[in-house]
């Protein structure tokens, strides 16, 4: 892939270090131009919504502030100037890395995302990491279990990945809380307290996971280097395990940025349900609230973590696959 | 008239706590137990300041009411009882008012409860910078507070205000201790002081509030049921803001009290055993359809006649809230004890609909049904806030549009955010809309259908939506929001809400719901007959 983006002809194997540079330049570019467009977006997006921010500043729409309060929230927060201006300062400040201030909760969004993210990603990270394990246990087990489980799985799979998070969310609330009485129905301290919110953003998870690990893993079984593996005599559970997995990991690795933005999203329903603290529910009152500095500094954040995880998921790929490496020569 | 009210007895009793609840709590100790940790689940918004000067909203007074006291209250009759204000009394010529202190009340921080502290609460909701709203309206003719002496305050008028005790029983309204609100206001936000029988120790964004007992506190308002400190060592006020949520968390034993809480959760709690009820309807404006008068084809009175005769309420309201609701037929809240109630001019009556559009010339009808008037359709924009109509209100609206299509109305349903909802009635594009209005006290006419409230304040807000404008109303309103005979006020608040009944500017549907539910081992739990937020101060723990 690095080849593609810089193009020409393989050079030799003595100038491989600096290709790497131009690269990295690249790279770097492309996440400074996204950020921006991001955060230019967004910063525009929400202000064509109907609101006034000096509002939001002042406890929200409808809040009946007095003429001197509006005018008074307008001028602290330079809102009286025209919206051109306004880009430019919001631009300069993001360059030092400065969000601003959240209008509604009257403190730096710096902080509110720090205080915040370190849940959602806990959450974000512990998901797909449960999608992954159910993914991979349906995989096996329909690639080794016959025509039943790999009908029973395929099945599984669609209706996992078909199912809406509100939903989902509703519906273990009732089975593991209100009926079985296992599990606490809205967030507690401690680990028990994740189960429900995990289950909920891993399962449809690992539906699409699932579908796609099961077809390479088909494939890798019925390919010739499972064929000449098994000839050299390995056992059933050593060609799976050391040849057939190893297939099946690459195209979900592929998936996990796409993973990660999937699970930022189930993060808005799935905070705001079991009302746990976090980004999802952060952002979630912020677009209520026209609270555009939060708006933004959340969007560009997830943004950031996006592209860091597709940066990291490339990295991944090449390590994985050894045909990918080869390629670069 | 100079009016001395003394301070009544203590009515404290059982059979007040109990007071409320739909279904009685079942029977079991009935000695109040101290200790133990309650946790409250709030499905409103989680307030931006704790402190309700700033801003003033429903939320905030929630969790106020635990911490912040107000100068009086209401018992529930409706009569202005004593809380941190031991009596007060008017001057001859209603241009101000002394309010007598307690002489024995520190604000938790240590600061005692003088007149110079009335006197700073009263600037700190003036200021601009402090950008209230609630409770900047409520003191709009006032002009400024003197010590008469160490415990007793002064309030001065611009004009005789006959609401001024409604104003100050509200938590908007609290009074604070003057050291801490001379903190910043970030920090005032985060932990405001006030004499109530709990503090804030901590909050956690997005999770919950962290109050503790004030072991001394000595000022509970007249009608409580104990003195001395709370039965509660902590109260844990947790943001849960999903219903399905909150329900199965109350369910479960995870939280020990819910509020907003639906129509169909209350059937399911009446026949679940361990769960009781408590029903304490909003005070101030009934929640009701306004018909914006300003613009066609609502200028027309038939026209307005027609629809809300074409409207079939009450079976809508029976089928969507499964009789938690009772329809309303008045401007204002139940709790208002000058309210007035006209059933006949709203009864269902799909012929005299007809006749009325018929009269008022909307005699042709188009292939839909749709009554026709010189080429243009009967068409209705009601733009519908999803964040203050409750699905079960939303529902109603679509059924509403379903009866009075019938007699040829077309109703175009908008729903939307809050944020554009405000904006479309700004731009004074509605013909139907519902809002909400909470206040304490008849006053709350004067705010909806004075002719002042139709233009739009600087940020764009109005509150006349059905934009009613009587000189004659409007003289009305003002007059009795000054006189200070109970006799006098009342009978000009029944002629006032004459005019707007008999004028067909609103259809009343029903209180604004307020519903709670709590574990039947939570005892001693009400309402404050004022803002209807719930108390915690008599409630203890059967365990």
């Amino acid at each position: 892939m690095a080849a593609a983006l810089i193009g020409g002809e393989a050079p030799p194997r003595t100038t491989r270090r600096r290709r790497w540079l131009p690269w990295l330049l690249l790279r770097l570019g492309g996440v400074v131009f996204v950020l921006w467009a991001v955060a230019t977006l967004t910063f525009f997006a929400i202000r064509l919504i109907p609101g006034d921010p000096a509002e939001a500043i002042l406890g929200g729409p409808g809040s009946q502030a007095s003429a001197e309060a509006l005018a008074q929230a307008r001028a602290d927060y330079g809102l009286d100037q025209p919206l051109i201006l306004q880009y430019l300062r919001f631009l300069g400040r993001l360059v030092m890395g400065d969000l601003g201030r959240s209008y509604a909760l009257h403190d730096s969004v710096l902080s509110v995302i720090g205080q915040n993210l370190g849940g959602t990603l806990l959450l974000a990270i512990m998901s797909l990491v449960v999608a992954s394990l159910i993914a991979l246990g349906l995989a096996a087990w329909s690639t080794r279990g016959g025509r039943i489980a790999a009908g029973i799985s395929s099945v599984l799979e669609i209706v996992a990945a078909a199912v809406p998070h509100f939903w989902l969310a509703i519906s273990l609330i009732l089975l593991f809380s209100s009926i079985l009485g296992w599990l606490p129905p809205v967030s507690v301290p401690g680990p028990v307290g994740l189960v429900l919110p995990v289950l909920t953003l891993a399962l449809p998870l690992s539906g699409f996971l699932g579908q796609v690990m099961r077809e390479s893993m088909l494939d890798a079984m019925a390919s010739p280097f499972v064929l000449s593996a098994r000839a050299r005599g390995e056992s059933e559970n050593e060609v799976f395990w050391l040849h057939a997995l190893r297939h099946a990991a690459i195209p979900a690795i592929g998936l996990a940025g796409w993973a990660f933005g999937a699970l930022i999203s189930g993060a808005v329903v799935v905070e705001t349900i079991f009302a746990r603290p976090g980004i999802g529910r952060s952002l979630l009152s912020a677009v209520q609230q026209r609270d555009v500095p939060l708006v933004v500094g959340v969007v560009i954040v997830v943004a950031l973590a996006y592209m860091l995880v597709t940066t990291l998921t490339d990295l991944a790929d090449r390590l994985i696959d050894p045909r990918l490496r080869r390629a670069d020569r | 008239m100079k009016r001395i009210i003394t301070p009544l007895i203590a009515i404290a009793s059982i059979a007040l706590l109990v007071a409320g609840c739909s279904s009685a709590a079942p029977a079991g100790s009935s000695t109040p137990v101290s200790g133990g940790t309650l946790v409250y689940a709030t499905g409103d918004a989680e307030p931006t300041c704790l402190d309700p000067h700033v801003g003033g909203n429903y939320p905030q007074a929630l969790v106020a009411t635990q911490y912040l006291e107000s100068l009086v209250s209401k018992n529930k009759k409706g009569d202005i009882i004593p809380w941190l204000a031991t009596k007060w009394s008017e001057a001859k010529d209603g241009l101000s008012w002394d309010f007598t202190l307690r002489d024995n009340v520190k604000f938790t921080d240590g600061t005692a409860l003088t007149a110079n502290a009335v006197a700073a609460n009263v600037a700190h909701l003036q200021n601009p910078a402090t950008a209230s709203s609630t409770g900047y309206l409520a003191l709009a003719k006032v002009t400024g507070v003197t010590s008469v002496d160490e415990h007793t305050a002064r309030i001065t008028l611009s004009s005789p205000d006959s609401s001024l005790l409604d104003s100050f029983s509200q938590t908007w309204l609290a009074i604070e201790s003057p050291t801490a609100l001379k903190r910043s206001q970030d920090v005032n936000c985060e932990s405001p002081v006030g004499t109530g029988p709990f503090i804030v120790k901590k909050w956690d964004r997005q999770q919950s509030v962290t109050l503790v007992r004030n072991n001394d506190y000595n000022s509970p308002p007249a009608d409580a049921a104990h003195k001395g400190k709370a039965y509660l060592s902590s109260i844990e006020w947790r943001f849960l803001p999903d219903s399905a949520s909150r329900y199965a968390a109350l369910q479960a034993g995870t939280v020990d009290v819910i509020d907003n809480v639906q129509p169909d959760t209350i059937v399911a709690a009446k026949n679940s055993k361990g769960i009781q009820q408590i029903d304490a309807p909003r005070p101030g404006a009934s929640n009701r359809i306004e018909l914006n008068s300003s613009i066609a084809p609502f200028d027309d009175e038939r026209v307005r006649e027609a629809f809300i005769r074409s409207a079939n309420v009450n079976d809508a309201v029976k089928s969507l809230f499964f009789g938690t609701a009772k329809r309303s037929y008045s401007a204002l809240s139940s709790v208002e004890a000058l309210g007035v109630s006209e059933p006949k001019l709203f009864g269902y009556d799909q012929k005299a609909a007809a006749q009325l559009l018929d009269e008022a010339g909307w005699t042709q009808k188009d292939a839909n049904g749709y009554r026709v008037k010189d080429g243009k359709t009967l068409e209705l924009d009601f733009p519908v806030s999803t964040n203050q109509s409750i699905p079960a209100e939303q529902s109603l609206f679509e059924q509403l549009q379903a009866t009075t299509k019938e007699a040829g109305f077309k109703v175009n349903l908008h729903p939307l955010d809050l944020s554009s909802w405000y904006a479309a009635l700004g731009k004074n594009q509605y013909n139907l809309v519902s809002a909400p209005y909470t206040k304490v006290g008849p006053d709350v006419l004067n705010i909806l259908f004075n002719s002042a409230g139709t233009k739009p304040a600087p940020s764009g807000y109005f509150a006349n939506h059905a934009q009613v404008k009587d000189p004659a109303l409007d003289a009305l309103l003002v007059k009795a929001g000054q006189v200070s005979d109970p006799n006098e006020r009342a009978s000009l608040y029944k002629k006032a809400q004459g005019i707007v009944l008999g004028g067909y500017y609103i259809l009343p549907l029903y209180d604004q719901q307020n519903h709670y539910l709590l574990r039947s081992d939570v005892k001693g739990l009400r309402a404050l007959p004022t803002v209807s937020t719930p108390t915690l101060y008599d409630t203890w723990l059967q365990h």
